[in-house]
């Protein structure tokens, strides 16, 4: 009476615990954060946006994703920073230009985990269509929010897969890259596939993406939890551009 | 209700139609069980029925007439198909857009535009028939398959459709499931909706059905009035290629004791331990703050089959992932009496998972086999007929044909261990046998064979014992439904 076995620690166990955010709140977040430490002298807002993602995961329980986010962020800053002060060579300065590249793609992608993880399609659908969002760009979103978890999974299962057949090993993926770039990407693609199909006709069928307007059993809208967030996220941009930088 | 008149369907890019000529009227508060082969068409007369086809398969040909509740399905609009029909897919799991039972429930209502009222008073009804048998509370995808397909029965049904579709509801489920699967289904058909169930298993319907129609090859080869069918017996079922009873298989239990084992052999008796084969001892795994699997000792026999089971949570999966290397522990894993590091365990064991197509890496079924390891490729393309596809791409051939590809590279690779994940998902009773056979000749080639499986037809064909597994946090019993399993977060990389 199960579903497959080797699924069952590709889920949480409990739904997802939301800390009762405006969906709206939320994506504006990831939009101000990703155009923030993207755009030009964005460094100076990535702890401001590390910060928020961190304070974020703490916020909805997700330990593991905070965690990780700070040890990322100061695996990064330790060879982007650090290292090349400590032994510079041409090595460490390549390693320290990826670095701070790749601090600002976690620091926006750790805000943008907390709007994937915690925002159901309906939800993101119905914020959408409040700001009068042209429907097939709402339902793409959606539907993309629904998919992020299955592409997730799936990758999980087929890097598991390769462990197995001794095809995950670093010393392959740097002797054949597009080889194992092919082996890693076809049975996702050919998994993910079959599972969105699905997904997808489970969903028209029941109305989704039809010309209808749709209703919502639970209505976002903005609370004492959205301004407390606003409020935060503002205090953190602000001290990003009054303090000084660590990250330079 | 569901009119098919003269229906022919051909999908794209298929080189013979799926259905031919298929006549079929289904009164309205009918119960009508459809049944056949794998391939015979069934699940494709439910695509049918519900818009899918054509709507979803635009390159496909189409023939004849559907009408659904009045509407043309060829002129229809989706949506307007989904507002009078129910549908539950044989994979439930794959179906659910939101995380809980009671968003899911919600959903459709939302998208059709009910009042806000109405989807309350709606939800509220069907979440109190669920929470006798389902934890509302618990993330959608860590439910059993059972309770996930109570959630996604009540959630085709909230709208009020007046004809509900089934695709193989029972594949996966264990006969006490089988049970409350059968429960639900009576309800709705005393409420009048019209019941259409594509399906391999058929006695669990015994009672229910007012019709069975036999498909082969696409088309009406028999069809059975209730009375008719009660008088069949298994064996005549099983002439047309059918399953019949579900099987109570009577294994022993395996050599294995500590919290997590429910049966244990040791318990007040000498240990009938085996140290040729695949060894646990001291084994405990610990995840997300909580213990998901605790073992003072386990063994699985060199050239035989364990059937592991369990419910969701059990620590079957981490088992699983603990043999195969996949996953850290304390303890140790020994094989032939030798300790097995986790490492030298992912070059040891294979896993055939439920979906194959996430282990099939090469562009040709040849390619795949001389990928898998330095052992006899050609005996094991042969000894598993695959000979003929060895130039095929692997995601051009059939979901059986794939499987027994995996099968082919584990025993190209000469793995010690194997590892089957739900192999028998929604298969007729031809392909159970020859599921159980490839399973059987994996351990008679001297492999230790773990069966992870929930399909009691299948343990009875191929099991020679059984592991049954509990939460080790819990008691003596595992009916608590709101077992629960280690989380994603909880993973370790």
């Amino acid at each position: 009476m199960s579903a497959p076995a080797l699924a069952e620690v590709a889920a949480p166990a409990t739904a997802v615990r939301s800390p009762g955010l405006d969906p709206r709140t939320k994506a504006l977040l990831v939009i101000a954060a990703s155009a923030a430490v993207m755009g030009p002298g964005g460094l100076r807002f990535v702890p401001a946006a590390l910060a928020l993602a961190v304070g974020l995961a703490l916020w909805e329980r997700a330990w593991a994703r905070a965690a990780s986010l700070t040890a990322a962020a100061a695996a990064m800053w330790a060879v982007g920073w650090l290292l090349p002060e400590w032994w510079a060579n041409p090595v460490t300065a390549v390693a320290s230009l990826a670095c701070a590249y790749l601090i600002r793609f976690t620091a926006a992608a750790g805000v943008g985990m907390h709007l994937i993880a915690t925002t159901t399609p309906t939800a993101l659908g119905f914020a959408l269509r409040a700001w009068n969002t042209p429907r097939p760009v709402a339902v793409t979103l959606a539907v993309m929010l629904r998919f992020f978890p299955v592409v997730a999974a799936e990758a999980a299962a087929v890097l598991d897969a390769m462990r197995l057949r001794g095809l995950a090993g670093v010393g392959g993926f740097l002797r054949h890259p597009l080889l194992s770039v092919e082996r890693f990407t076809v049975p996702l693609i050919a998994a993910s596939l079959r599972a969105s199909e699905d997904l997808s006709a489970a969903a028209v069928l029941r109305g989704f993406g039809s010309p209808r307007t749709p209703t919502a059993l639970h209505p976002p809208r903005f609370g004492p939890a959205d301004a407390v967030l606003v409020l935060g996220t503002a205090a953190l941009a602000a001290a990003a551009l009054l303090l000084p930088q660590p990250l330079t | 209700m569901i009119e098919l008149e003269g229906v022919s369907w051909t999908y794209p890019h298929a080189a013979q139609p799926s259905l031919r000529n298929l006549d079929l009227h289904i009164r309205p508060g009918e119960f009508v069980v459809l049944c056949g082969a794998s391939g015979s068409g069934k699940s494709t007369a439910l695509r049918l029925m519900n818009g899918l086809i054509p709507h979803f398969h635009e390159d496909g040909t189409l023939s004849g007439t559907v009408r659904v509740a009045g509407l043309t399905t060829a002129e229809a609009r989706l949506d307007e198909l989904g507002a009078v029909t129910g549908t539950v897919l044989q994979h439930p799991r794959r179906q659910f857009f939101t995380d809980t039972a009671e968003a899911e429930v919600a959903f459709a209502m939302e998208q059709f535009g009910f009042p806000p009222g109405d989807i309350r008073a709606r939800v509220d009804g069907a979440l109190s028939a669920l929470s006798a048998w389902v934890p509302l509370d618990q993330s959608l995808q860590r439910l059993s398959g059972g309770q996930q397909q109570q959630v996604a029965i009540a959630a085709a049904t909230a709208h009020g459709p007046r004809v509900l579709l089934l695709d193989e509801p029972s594949a996966n489920l264990s006969a006490d499931a089988v049970d409350r699967l059968r429960a639900v289904l009576g309800e709705l058909r005393a409420r009048g909706t019209t019941v259409v169930v594509a399906e391999h298993r058929l006695r669990y319907l015994q009672h229910l059905a007012d019709r069975i129609v036999v498909m082969r090859e696409g088309a009406i080869d028999t069809e059975w009035t209730a009375a008719e069918f009660n008088a069949l017996t298994d064996e005549a079922l099983a002439r047309e290629g059918l399953r019949g009873r579900v099987a109570v298989p009577v294994l022993k239990p395996a050599a294995a004791e500590g919290a997590s084992v429910v049966d244990s052999a040791l318990d007040g008796a000498p240990a009938q331990t085996d140290s040729s084969g695949l060894e646990l001892v001291g084994v405990k795994c610990r995840l997300g703050g909580r213990t998901v699997l605790d073992l003072d000792y386990a063994s699985f026999a060199a050239g035989a089959v364990t059937a592991v089971s369990g419910a969701n949570g059990a620590g079957k999966s981490t088992l699983a992932r603990i043999v195969a290397g996949l996953q850290r522990s304390t303890g140790q894993v020994r094989l032939g009496g030798k300790p097995l590091p986790r490492r030298a365990r992912q070059r040891t064991a294979a896993i055939v998972m439920q979906d194959v197509q996430r282990q099939l890496f090469t562009d040709s079924v040849r390619a795949e086999i001389d990928a898998a390891g330095d052992g006899d490729g050609e005996a094991a393309m042969s000894d598993l007929d695959l000979a003929q596809l060895a130039d095929r791409h692997p995601l051009s051939l059939s979901g059986g044909q794939q499987q027994r590809l995996v099968i082919a590279t584990v025993r190209a690779a000469a793995r010690r261990v194997v590892i089957f994940d739900e192999p028998s998902s929604g298969v007729d009773r031809r392909h159970l046998r020859s599921i159980a056979d490839q399973i059987r000749r994996t351990a008679a080639d001297g492999a230790v064979v773990l069966l992870i499986s929930h399909d009691d037809d299948l343990l009875d064909l191929a099991a020679d014992r059984r592991l049954t597994l509990r939460r080790p946090d819990r008691g003596p019993t595992n009916s608590d439904p709101t077992n629960s399993a280690p989380t994603n977060r909880d993973r370790t990389p």
